[in-house]
């Protein structure tokens, strides 16, 4: 077993896409490690550690708090906030114009863009905003691209040999140089994963710029016709661009005062000079955690990290000059709510406050709500139902399917969809685009806001048209005139959603006929055999809702009555993408044999790893509903098996999997949902807490180590007798890999156990299991969440009955020791 | 069926639904026409930025009236809302005599899109109230009429949008000269 396995990404290159292969066919890579090398000199001669090997015996043991935090807006990053600011007015004589751009002209279409700041009916109303996206990209920042990538690649690289022990090639010849391993380890890991997202749009092109505008028509007697229409944009590549908003307006007003280049260059300075660099970079699984919880301040601790990093930093510059340090050292301040990010802009000396969103997931741009949009189509349906043109891949309740889950659908099978919102502000129908693309997303699936045209108006129609499933936001009422140019129209001023009848039929696929009549994914579920199915909560039983989207749709719209807050609706629709992801996983195992979404499935269904337990994906009670859940959904599932976002996802885990980030040989999920939904049985419980506190254990372990199977509790906390053998460079490198590793292990366990359902609390159940050894397990693992950065939060909300549990627990078990 | 139903009885009663489609140099009176039609009064309108769309209704007859922009450059955009129109409305600055040959090339290049080949054409010969503002006649021997919309049904109504005068009288004759699409 030992032999076959390795940590590292050694699996043949086709299977998987750039490898070190790739990486050394590449022509500039001896130069690039030629680079590698002089950097690596000029790093060590910025002694973090001391330099003497004496002193090297005393080196703190590096947990991973100590390693350094990036910010994700470091301050000598060459990127701009903002890149461009842009005027448009609309000129009587000649229409849209371009009047001002800063600081220099974006390339491109300036008329089509001068249209697009001036949305339809701007004349109407005295204030508009509109957002809308442009495709661009510069030599320069490929370059910069390219040149992460290439430190990354070797940075991989040699944490591949750390990490296979194999430290041989890059013989030590002093100290530092491995000094500078360790720092490596700590820090190019944290770079290694922190810059994935980088790396998973670079797969989909470069990232997109978002354009926020705002337009004002101003009545002016003086002027010909009576008056003025201008628009003022910023262009960033922050995905959260809402938060310019009250700096847009205090703009644009003074560019009606002063209406010269100059404006626009004191507005581009002062955005550039806000100042994010004390937030913390933080990755997938934390943004994730961040954004499910309430707690005002899980991850406080790394801002306060990063106040400290940056306190030692003022000490260092200030001691060349020390007689005046103390008196004007910046006072920094944690966070009120670690959600937010607090940061302010001075423009015409007004300090502006700015609250820039900390963890943001992909897909979502600006400031939308996913509550009003699935409140607008959700009133009409529930007080007058219009049955829909039925279509396979959208009504997947029949004709009256909710028409929320209609849009799902139609994003999810890559359909053209258009929000209309005749005599709205534009800005109205961009927010119902940007939730659109989020509430198909859920912050996993990707591609739709790169589609997405948050407004549009007639003279795009061509260009439009030639994007293969869009999402569109118009005012003009043209467009329901012309059902040719989409599938999915969505009437905002009415709530109402309309399936075109030119929609194009779906395809009979494989995976169709497998589950059509007479097929074999048929036959179980016209026998009508399965009451035996265990009563479980977490999902539906009837058979009139064999898809649980009715059932979704109604805790959805409960949640919005009861004012749960948009926060737990974008968790609810993350849950039920993920769910739908695993679904379609399922699916492809059932008719193709495997599935690209569910990467190492064979080596967890065989245990392969030892962790006493196996199965991965879904859980269903028996095999009958299973298929019944599956069969009514094939058509959405086999639309979206040919969409973007698919072939995006299945790229997605493949790098993870590359990364080695994911719990290698089981699947906590499944085990977790086990716990909660399935009658499992005393001692199938009990295998479930033991290889959880397995996992967690063991992480950072590689599977050919002999401590592998024997890791205990607490063996490497402590020094272990046998430091001869083993150098305490390789020792210290080994200790922080696993602390890491089970830092990560243990967030994507919390993953798992949102707060919304319960948390701790079905782990905390096997503080009463029959069993001892089962009882000490839980006891270890929730020991090891308390000591954990956001752990100790979901600690803090268990149930005090299950605490005083623990204790007695924990008490007996040192009792029997002594 | 059911809409056949509707169309018959409509018939009977005489309702009708017409679409009509406005267009027209910058600054020729479009918006003012429209929101004299929809409110009757006269009100101060700005350069539209892309278009307007009001109903009214007039003799039985419910008018869709789209009334597009008239800028130079946002012209080429016209063409999306041709299809479907029943009617095109081209107002005219009757005093604008220099730009005369601009609206002849520009009601040439609608007219005769093979999307309008069914349109009936009205012209508001607009601005009758300014002094030198051309009469009718004048005005559609100017624009060649005869030549350019000679596969259509046309009149020109002399008009001023801030009155009202001549505006419903257009209307009227639209309603009265439009044919229900047989579907």
């Amino acid at each position: 077993m030992a032999s076959a396995i390795s940590y590292r990404p050694t699996r043949p290159a086709s299977q998987l896409g750039r490898s070190e292969s790739d990486a050394s066919s590449h022509p500039s890579l001896k130069n690039a490690q030629a680079g590698a090398q002089q950097e690596r000199t000029s790093l060590s001669s910025r002694d973090r550690f001391p330099q003497s090997s004496l002193a090297l015996k005393n080196l703190p043991v590096p947990s991973r708090r100590q390693g350094q935090l990036r910010s994700q807006y470091p301050l000598d990053n060459p990127e701009n906030h903002v890149e461009y600011i842009l005027v448009a007015s609309f000129d009587i004589d000649r229409g849209s114009i371009m009047e001002h751009q800063y600081p220099g002209p974006i390339s491109g279409d300036e008329s089509m863009l001068a249209e697009l700041m001036l949305p339809d009916q701007a004349h109407v109303r005295s204030q508009d905003w509109t957002i809308f996206f442009l495709h661009k990209d510069t030599s320069v920042e490929d370059a910069a691209r390219e040149q992460r990538k290439k430190r990354r690649r070797r940075r991989r690289k040699k944490k591949e040999m750390g990490e296979n022990g194999n430290t041989g090639e890059w013989s030590p010849q002093d100290g530092s140089d491995e000094l500078e391993d360790i720092e490596d380890e700590l820090i190019g890991d944290e770079d290694l994963e922190s810059t994935e997202d980088e790396g998973e749009d670079e797969a989909e092109g470069p990232p997109l710029i978002y354009v926020l505008n705002l337009v004002n028509t101003k009545q002016d007697q003086t002027v010909k016709r009576g008056a003025i229409v201008k628009a003022m944009a910023i262009c960033t590549r922050h995905s959260f661009l809402h938060i310019y908003k009250p700096l847009l307006l205090l703009a644009l007003e003074e560019y009606f005062r002063a209406p010269r280049l100059e404006t626009l260059a004191s507005l581009y300075n002062a955005v550039n000079s806000m100042d994010l660099s004390l937030m913390p970079r933080l990755t997938p699984l934390e943004r994730h955690i961040l954004q499910a919880s309430d707690a005002k301040d899980m991850f406080v601790e790394k801002f306060s990290q990063m106040i400290q990093q940056r306190m030692a930093e003022d000490m260092q510059r200030n001691s060349g000059s020390s007689q005046q340090s103390n008196a004007s050292m910046p006072k920094y301040q944690l966070p009120r709510d670690t959600h937010e990010f607090e940061s302010r802009v001075l423009y015409n000396g007004i300090p502006v406050p700015i609250k820039v969103p900390v963890a943001v997931t992909p897909e979502t741009v600006g400031d939308f709500s996913l509550i009003k949009l699935i409140s607008t189509f959700s009133e009409p349906h529930k007080t007058a139902p219009q049955p829909f043109t039925v279509h396979s891949h959208l009504t997947t309740s029949g004709p009256y399917t909710h028409p929320i889950i209609v849009l799902i659908n139609a994003l999810l099978t890559q359909k053209r969809i258009i929000f209309l919102g005749h005599n709205q502000p534009s800005g109205s129908v961009a927010e119902a685009v940007l939730a659109a693309c989020a509430l198909a997303s859920g912050g996993i699936l990707k591609g739709f806001t790169r589609h997405a045209f948050p407004y549009t108006d007639l003279t795009k129609i061509d260009d439009l048209l030639k994007v293969p499933g869009f999402i569109a936001g118009v005012t003009n009422p043209a467009f329901a005139h012309k059902p040719e140019w989409w599938d999915l129209l969505c009437d905002l001023p009415t709530g109402r959603m309309k399936i075109s009848h030119k929609i194009e039929g779906a395809p009979v696929t494989e995976g169709l006929r497998y589950f059509q009549q007479g097929g074999p994914g048929a036959i179980s579920s016209n026998g009508k055999s399965y009451s035996n199915g265990a009563p479980n909560g977490s999902h539906h039983s009837g058979s009139d809702d064999p898809s649980g989207d009715t059932a979704f749709m109604e805790s959805v719209l409960s949640s919005i009555s009861n004012r749960h807050g948009e926060a737990v609706l974008r968790m609810k629709f993350r849950s039920w993408v993920h769910r739908f992801t695993l679904l379609s996983a399922t699916f492809e195992e059932i008719v193709y044999g495997a599935s690209a979404l569910h990467i190492g499935a064979s080596e967890i269904d065989e245990d392969r790893f030892g962790y006493g337990v196996s199965g991965h994906g879904l859980v269903w009670p028996d095999e009958a509903s299973r298929t019944r859940e599956i069969q009514v959904q094939v058509g959405r599932i086999e639309g979206w098996r040919q969409s973007r976002s698919y072939f995006s996802l299945v790229r997605d885990l493949a790098s993870q999997w590359e990364r080695g980030e994911s719990v290698r040989g089981i699947d906590l999920g499944f085990q977790v949902e086990r716990l909660r939904g399935l009658k499992v049985g005393e001692a199938g419980a009990g295998e479930i807490y033991r290889a959880v506190s397995r996992a967690i254990e063991r992480a950072g372990v590689e599977f050919d180590d002999p401590d592998f199977d024997n890791s205990s509790i607490d063996s490497l906390d402590e020094t272990d007798s046998d430091d001869h053998d083993e150098d305490v460079l390789i020792k210290a490198r080994r200790i922080a890999r696993r602390s890491k590793a089970r830092y990560d292990v243990i967030n994507q366990l919390l993953c798992f156990l949102p707060e919304s359902v319960g948390g701790l609390f079905y782990l905390s159940l096997g503080l009463f299991h029959k069993d001892v050894g089962v009882r000490m397990a839980v006891v270890g693992c929730l020991e090891r969440i308390m000591a954990h950065e956001a752990g100790r939060h979901f600690w803090a909300t268990l149930g005090r009955f299950a605490k005083l549990a623990f204790f007695r627990v924990k008490r007996e078990g040192e009792g029997r020791v002594t | 069926m059911g809409s056949g139903i509707s169309k018959i009885l409509d018939k009977i009663f005489g309702n009708k639904e017409m679409r009509l489609l406005m267009l027209g140099l910058d600054a020729a009176g479009k918006t003012t026409i429209l929101y004299n039609l929809k409110l009757e009064q006269d009100v101060t309108t700005i350069p539209t930025v892309g278009f307007n769309v009001e109903t009214v209704t007039y003799k039985n007859t419910k008018f869709n009236v789209w009334d597009v922009g008239g800028q130079d450059k946002i012209r080429p955009l016209w063409r999306h809302y041709f299809s479907g129109t029943q009617g095109l409305v081209f107002v005219i600055d009757s005093s604008d005599r220099d730009r005369l040959d601009e609206a002849r090339t520009e009601l040439a290049r609608i007219i005769q899109d093979r999307e309008m080949k069914d349109a009936l054409l009205l012209v508001f010969a607009n601005k009758q109230d300014v002094p030198g503002a051309l009469r009718p006649d004048e005005l559609s021997r100017r624009l060649k009429l005869d030549d350019i919309a000679k596969n259509h049904i046309w009149k020109v109504e002399p008009s001023c949008a801030t009155t009202g005068e001549g505006i419903f009288e257009g209307l009227a004759w639209l309603g009265n000269n439009v044919k229900i699409p047989a579907k």
